[in-house]
């Protein structure tokens, strides 16, 4: 179907949360594995705004004001898009 | 309580701050209701409404959805569905929602609304909410989702008057969801755009206070700096400033002790009373101002927001041994005592992780295990109690239990195998915050009482049995030692002596030993008991005499009976030895099992018996 194909383009060209750098806005696209139930319960839906804060074995990022530890493991699953430059 | 008595539940996603909010609205009156076999707390209380009606007010365990199946969801969905089997459907549901962050906790509220149960929305931290630049409209929140909003500020009491107002009879009608009933993603998409609507996020975000404190406690080396330095302070605060208080438990023991004296003549009814129940009991409550502190540091640590970083610097350490950093706060705890530990692993979402976490929990040094090593640690050292020495064998016996704890878990965690749903570390920072004292004190007067409660009766019942034991059946003789050897406890002392005397022990030692099963801290007192010394006022005292007592027995061949060997290997026991009765009745209700309990119980006393063996036998083997 073309349109699945379209889609799966877009989130293969989208970066995950683990790969973006640190103090930069970004807007959450897709929700994509199997740790979408947990991530969503917390707080990470699609078009939210995220601000990644720090990296590491668990990185730290701020959604809708809250700040979050994320394994990079569920982290890898957020794919985001650059919003805008940040502080 | 009233049958005809509504009932409102306080519902909403954990740091909502719906326990703030509880205590508020309730004040004083609010008790813990800790059921059997349930695995999280419920709270209830009653409440009047400005008219003067009565309520019953049940606050809920935290949770993010009602659609999940952790023990904590489980209990507030069937409270909310009215299935639950001690609590009534509640009338009327208060959503409590934190104002900073709609887009999450509005969605526990719209699967509320699903339930057909008319709700109120009570908009908590809505000054916080503001002061980060957040423009919040709660009169189109209530026309979007059809239900009443009250701003409210819990921890000040503030809008309080208000979501009364709003639970005022007759109560608001169910709301109609705007969404299809049952679709998770319209629900969720209708969440989003009410929070979008109602509350309006400023363009550029701003580092906030919490960010600038963040970038030094949770730095990858200032971090663990602050970390050390914290936790050092909490034990040195531990351990120094509790003197005090024990000295007045000391005092009033010893002031019970003289009034009973004074007003029963001597015998035995006299001697159960001062030996049996006051003495034993209070070689429990002596603790308490420890036990208190630790609950007083901890609280502090929760209510600060510091906790969760702990917990997220402490991950990376933690999964080496199969762990995650939400193990840490109760294998924190475990060093105060392993019950309130164990009671803490409920927050780990992990099933496999929680067992192992359980079962390892006893191996924390806790406070009942310090009398014990503030009476053999000494006698390593000819005698003399304090010195940076004994300072360095105590902080050996600690990592000793700690290391040897996770060395177990990481064993177990790998025989277990992994979780059939793969649980990633995820951790909410909140902001920090300055601590509410009054919940402080609440918390830690709660968690002193449970402790009293739950190992006081225990030990007050071992007591009278011990003092029991070790009085009848009488001999018609003078002589203590003969007196002693035809009472239960004499007979026990000579079956047991050939068990344990590879290890180092006479039958003295290992009846002392067998008695602290039910409690480790009655060791010093059946030392005391079994080799005859008379106690002094003074605790120290006591220890001394023991310790004179014990440096100068012999066995029948003249050899030292309390050789270093013979103290390193008692110590080994008490630091593997799982006495106590209370952590192993905790254990089987937490773990779901008796024989997870029983398994616990029998694998860290045979451990400890191997331990003590070997480590009697190879020193003794070098020394002699």
């Amino acid at each position: 179907m073309p349109n699945t194909i379209a889609e799966d383009l877009t989130v293969d060209s989208l970066q995950s949360l683990s790969q973006v750098q640190v103090g930069y806005d970004f807007q959450i696209k897709v929700l994509d594995g199997p740790g979408c139930d947990q991530l969503r319960k917390l707080g990470f839906c699609e078009t939210l705004q995220v601000r990644k804060l720090a990296n590491g074995r668990n990185l730290i990022c701020n959604v809708c004001g809250t700040r979050m530890a994320v394994s990079s493991e569920l982290a890898k699953q957020v794919k985001v898009t650059p919003l805008k430059v940040g502080v | 309580m009233d049958s005809a008595q509504e009932t409102v539940a306080l519902a909403g996603n954990p740091n909502s701050g719906k326990t703030t909010l509880f205590n508020a609205l309730t004040g004083s009156s609010a008790k813990v209701g800790n059921y059997a076999g349930v695995t999280v707390d419920l709270k209830r209380a009653e409440f009047h409404t400005p008219h003067g009606r009565k309520l019953t007010l049940l606050d809920l365990p935290g949770c993010y959805g009602l659609d999940e199946s952790s023990p904590d969801q489980e209990i507030a969905r069937s409270v909310l569905n009215g299935s639950h089997v001690k609590c009534p459907k509640p009338d009327l549901v208060v959503s409590v929602v934190d104002a900073s962050n709609l887009e999450r906790h509005l969605q526990l509220t719209l699967q509320i609304i699903e339930l057909d149960i008319p709700v109120v929305v009570a908009l908590n931290m809505v000054d916080m909410a503001e002061k980060s630049g957040l423009r919040l409209d709660p009169v189109k929140l209530s026309e979007e989702l059809g239900v009443p909003v009250v701003p409210i500020q819990a921890n000040k009491g503030k809008g309080l008057v208000e979501l009364k107002q709003a639970m005022a009879h007759p109560f608001p009608p169910a709301a109609e969801p705007g969404w299809k009933v049952g679709d998770e993603q319209e629900r969720r998409k209708f969440g989003l755009n009410v929070a979008q609507i109602a509350a309006r996020r400023p363009n550029q975000q701003s580092s906030s206070v919490s960010d600038k404190i963040d970038s030094i406690v949770l730095h990858p080396v200032l971090g663990w700096v602050c970390f050390l330095g914290i936790m050092f302070a909490l034990f040195w605060s531990i351990f120094s400033f509790s003197g005090i208080p024990m000295g007045w438990i000391e005092s009033l023991q010893d002031f019970l002790v003289g009034q009973v004296e004074g007003a029963i003549a001597e015998g035995d009814f006299s001697d159960l009373i001062t030996h049996g129940i006051i003495e034993g009991v209070g070689a429990v409550v002596i603790f308490l101002p420890q036990i208190l502190m630790l609950f007083f540091f901890i609280g502090l640590m929760e209510s600060s927001g510091y906790m969760a970083r702990a917990a997220y610097l402490m991950d990376g350490f933690m999964s080496k041994v199969g762990l995650s950093g939400k193990a840490f706060l109760p294998l924190l705890s475990s060093f105060a005592c392993a019950i309130p530990g164990v009671m803490a692993t409920r927050t780990i979402d992990s099933a496999k992780e929680r067992l192992v976490t359980i079962f390892v929990a006893p191996w924390m040094s806790c406070s009942a295990r310090l009398p014990v090593y503030l009476l053999l640690v000494p006698m390593l050292l000819g005698g003399s109690e304090g010195g940076s020495t004994q300072a360095a064998i105590f902080m050996a016996i600690y990592i000793l239990g700690t290391l040897s704890a996770f060395l177990v878990a990481r064993v177990l965690r790998g025989k277990l195998g992994p979780d059939e749903v793969e649980h990633h570390f995820m951790l909410e920072l909140p902001p920090y915050r300055f601590p509410q004292w009054s919940y402080i004190f609440r918390h830690v007067l709660d968690r002193g009482w449970a402790f009293l409660k739950n190992a006081g009766t225990i030990i007050l019942a071992i007591m009278i049995l011990l003092w029991a034991a070790s009085t009848y059946p009488k001999l018609d003789s003078d002589d203590p030692a003969k007196q002693l050897a035809h009472t239960v406890v004499g007979r026990i002392s000579a079956a047991i002596e050939p068990i344990v005397k590879p290890l180092g022990f006479d039958g003295r030692t290992g009846t002392a030993i067998l008695t602290s099963f039910a409690a480790r801290e009655v060791f010093v007192g059946s030392m005391a008991q079994l080799f005859q010394v008379e106690e002094s006022e003074e605790d120290t005292e006591t220890r001394s005499r023991i310790r004179d007592r014990l440096a100068s027995e012999t066995w029948a061949d003249g050899r030292k009976m309390f050789s270093p060997a013979a103290v390193i290997s008692l110590l080994i026991f008490y630091i593997y030895a799982l006495q106590c009765l209370p952590t192993t009745a905790v254990v089987a209700r937490e773990a779901g099992s008796w024989k997870w309990a029983i398994g616990q119980f029998v694998f860290m006393t045979v451990f400890a018996g191997v331990a003590s063996l070997i480590a009697f036998q190879t020193i003794s083997f070098f020394t002699r």
